[in-house]
């Protein structure tokens, strides 16, 4: 017989645990292992409350557990520890689909029929679990004596004194699992028949040092609802937050958000919206704002073969008298490029009240241009911008988030406009014809149906 | 109230009404800067207003000869029924608003011929000149357009009232005739103003040419009126 010490853990399930230990660590772990306790026939056992529906039996409630149960049940215990075990081991080798006869724990459920009140602790916490043998050692104050089924003959128990027999039962996960469990029930079976034999009572243990399946249970965070979700829902890309530069007082005063600001020189295409929207603050160094005037400078090093690159985005807050309100006008976009410089006139079409922000799916140099180079011999004709979802505010900036956009597409285009009024016109026109058709009235002021019909003389 | 009188005002109400609305969602929101007639004017495209102009031209004064020859022409059978020798001689109010659908036909293809093409897709690029050639033409177009409408109406009652009084009594044809020569005046002055509108460096000429015509017109017909006219319906019949 050998005394047990330290229990030697193999490589990998120290990497098992160590796993375990990490993803329970972040999230709340579903990491139970089931624990099984009854008496041999004839023993009494008391009648143990079992634990509600779903709650996790922690190390102390099974230390209070224990405690009530032998202070009636036999002293002799039996720990039958298996390497890991689950309840999705009993459903699945269990033989719960009707098919008794496959089922890999007849033995251990024949025993529970015959004790009476068995103890089923569906989901005990695996670091109870785990110590179990420490746990029965202080409850007993014994060493236990670790046992395997060839030396179990040799056994010679005094039943006067409390003793602990501890067998180790293998486990592993894949095809081999029902074999397994099926020696391990045998070895079971064997090691009570034997006791029965002996005619010595007994309380049985049967538990895993660990969960073989875990369930990882995703946080639930304060803001997410618990309520239903779609399963097929895309995930939501992550949402970042706009550029902001801040002016000498340290509040914000220019924001820009875009999705991609593509920019093209001679065949190679740089998406510009990279990496700035990380916050850094040397993106947007040699930026100004004041009262009329704001320029957005984004620096970049090395990008489309040139050393430096930056992007100016400057606009003006000018009074207009018609409307008699600020507005907020992008007047130029400059790509300054390695000493040389390329200038887009804007002011064309961004521009919004210098209360609001202005907001474009697309602004481009290409299609429907609202960047125009600034002279058919600029530099700007040898490049190609173009900023999807791009969304800026000069002024005015209050926080960190936009004012109301006013965007450049309106709700009627000019196409729209110019189909509405001739429709309109000819509508109209219809309307007065059809009006003035359905006025015509044949004379009959003179008719008399009663009178001679009107004669025409035939004669020239 | 009978059923056109509901119709019409229904839809008067209704476009109000949606006006009314629009006004007052454009101001609690704080969006009347996206009202803009400017935005409208400039973005729009010339070409349309344009062709408007020309449609305008033809179509209107088709309309306003048509409504003449109708008032004029209902008249003259219904008289011709009772004084048969009216029919010849009246022809002439048919022929006075006949004219003015020619007026229209030739505004039509004087100002469609003006009509040229322009590169240019925003606002800057157009240009102001495009944009005047545009409006110019659609006012040029209007001009003639309501005026041969009018004057073509104006013809027409004042032919039908020429019928019916030459039926009565055959002397009073010719001085209603010259009420009808000055209804007919006003015509060739829509077509005047809108020539000018449309090329201005035709201006001059066309103003000695067609003041010129008038002049004779009316000169012609006040001094030997039968002669006049006479030779007129001859050629015609």
């Amino acid at each position: 017989m050998t005394e047990v010490g330290m229990r030697r853990s193999s490589l990998s399930t120290m990497a098992f645990t160590s796993v375990l230990l990490f993803i329970c660590s972040t999230y709340s772990c579903y990491a139970q292992a089931p624990l099984l306790m009854w008496t041999s026939e004839g023993s009494n056992m008391p009648h143990l409350a079992q634990p509600t529906a779903g709650q996790t039996v922690s190390g102390g409630q099974l230390a209070s557990y224990l405690k009530s149960a032998l202070s009636i049940a036999p002293h002799s215990m039996l720990l039958f520890l298996q390497d890991q075990l689950s309840m999705e081991d009993f459903t699945m080798y269990g033989g719960v689909f009707g098919n008794k006869q496959d089922s890999a724990f007849l033995n251990v459920e024949s025993a529970l029929q015959t004790s009476s009140n068995p103890l089923v602790l569906p989901a005990l916490d695996w670091s109870a679990s785990h110590s179990i043998l420490e746990l029965l050692q202080g409850e007993l104050g014994i060493p236990a004596v670790q046992i395997d089924p060839s030396t179990l003959k040799e056994i010679k128990l005094n039943t006067a004194q409390p003793s602990l027999l501890a067998v180790h039962l293998p486990y592993t996960a894949g095809d081999q699992t029902k074999e397994l469990l099926l020696k391990n029930d045998a070895i079971m079976g064997e090691v009570l028949d034997m006791f029965k034999s002996l005619d010595v009572p007994y309380t049985a243990v049967y538990t895993g040092l660990k969960p073989s399946r875990v369930i990882e249970d995703t946080p639930v965070m304060a803001g997410h609802s618990v309520g239903r979700s779609l399963l097929q829902a895309p995930p939501e890309s992550p949402v970042k937050p706009p550029l902001v530069v801040n002016n000498t007082a340290g509040q914000p005063c220019i924001l820009l958000w875009a999705d991609t600001l593509l920019a093209s020189y001679s065949g190679n295409q740089v998406d510009l919206a990279r990496d700035i929207f990380n916050g850094s603050a040397d993106v947007t160094a040699g930026s100004v704002c004041n009262e009329t005037l704001s320029r957005l400078v984004l620096n970049y090093r090395n990008v489309l073969n040139f050393r430096s690159l930056r992007l100016i985005f400057s606009m003006r807050k000018i009074f207009f008298p018609v409307s008699a309100r600020d507005w907020s006008v992008m007047e130029q976009v400059v790509l300054e490029y390695d000493g040389q410089r390329a200038i887009f006139n804007a002011s064309g079409g961004i521009y919004s009240p210098a209360e609001y922000s202005f907001h474009c799916q697309s602004v481009s140099s290409a299609q429907s241009p609202l960047l125009v180079p600034r002279s058919a011999t600029d530099n700007a004709t040898m490049w190609t911008l173009s900023f999807t979802d791009f969304q800026i505010q000069g002024f005015s900036v209050t926080g960190e988030d936009f004012s109301y956009a006013s965007d450049c597409a309106g709700f009627f285009t000019p196409g729209i406009w110019m189909g509405l009024l001739t429709s309109l016109l000819m509508v109209f026109i219809l309307t007065y014809g059809l009006h003035m058709i359905m006025q015509v009235r044949t004379m009959d002021r003179f008719d008399d149906p009663k009178g001679p019909a009107i004669s025409v003389p035939q004669s020239e | 109230m009978n059923g056109h009188a509901i119709l019409y005002t229904g839809v008067t109400l209704a476009f109000w009404s949606t006006i009314l609305i629009v006004g007052i969602c454009y101001t609690i929101f704080d969006l009347g800067f996206r009202f803009d007639v400017a935005w409208f004017l400039t973005e729009t495209s010339p070409f349309m207003w344009a062709n408007l102009g020309i449609g305008l031209a033809i179509s209107l004064s088709v309309v306003g000869a048509a409504w003449g020859i109708y008032i004029t022409g209902s008249s003259i059978i219904g008289g011709g029924v009772k004084a048969p020798r009216i029919k010849t001689k009246n022809l002439v109010s048919i022929i006075f608003c006949e004219a003015v659908a020619i007026y229209g036909i030739i505004m039509a293809i004087v100002i469609s011929n003006l009509a040229e093409n322009f590169s240019g897709t925003t606002p800057e690029t157009i240009g102001a000149k495009n944009y005047q050639a545009g409006y110019s033409m659609f006012g040029a177009g209007l001009t003639v357009g309501f005026s041969n409408l009018f004057c073509g109406i104006c013809v027409g009652i004042v032919g039908s009232g020429a019928a019916l009084a030459d039926a009565q009594n055959a002397s009073l044809f010719v001085k209603i005739l010259i009420v009808e020569i000055f209804g007919s005046a006003i015509g060739l002055f829509g077509v005047i103003v809108a020539i000018l509108q449309a090329s201005r460096f035709l201006k001059s000429m066309f103003i000695y040419i067609s003041s010129t015509l008038a002049l004779l017109n009316m000169s012609c017909c006040g001094q030997k009126l039968n002669v006049c006219f006479e030779n007129v319906y001859f050629e015609y019949i």
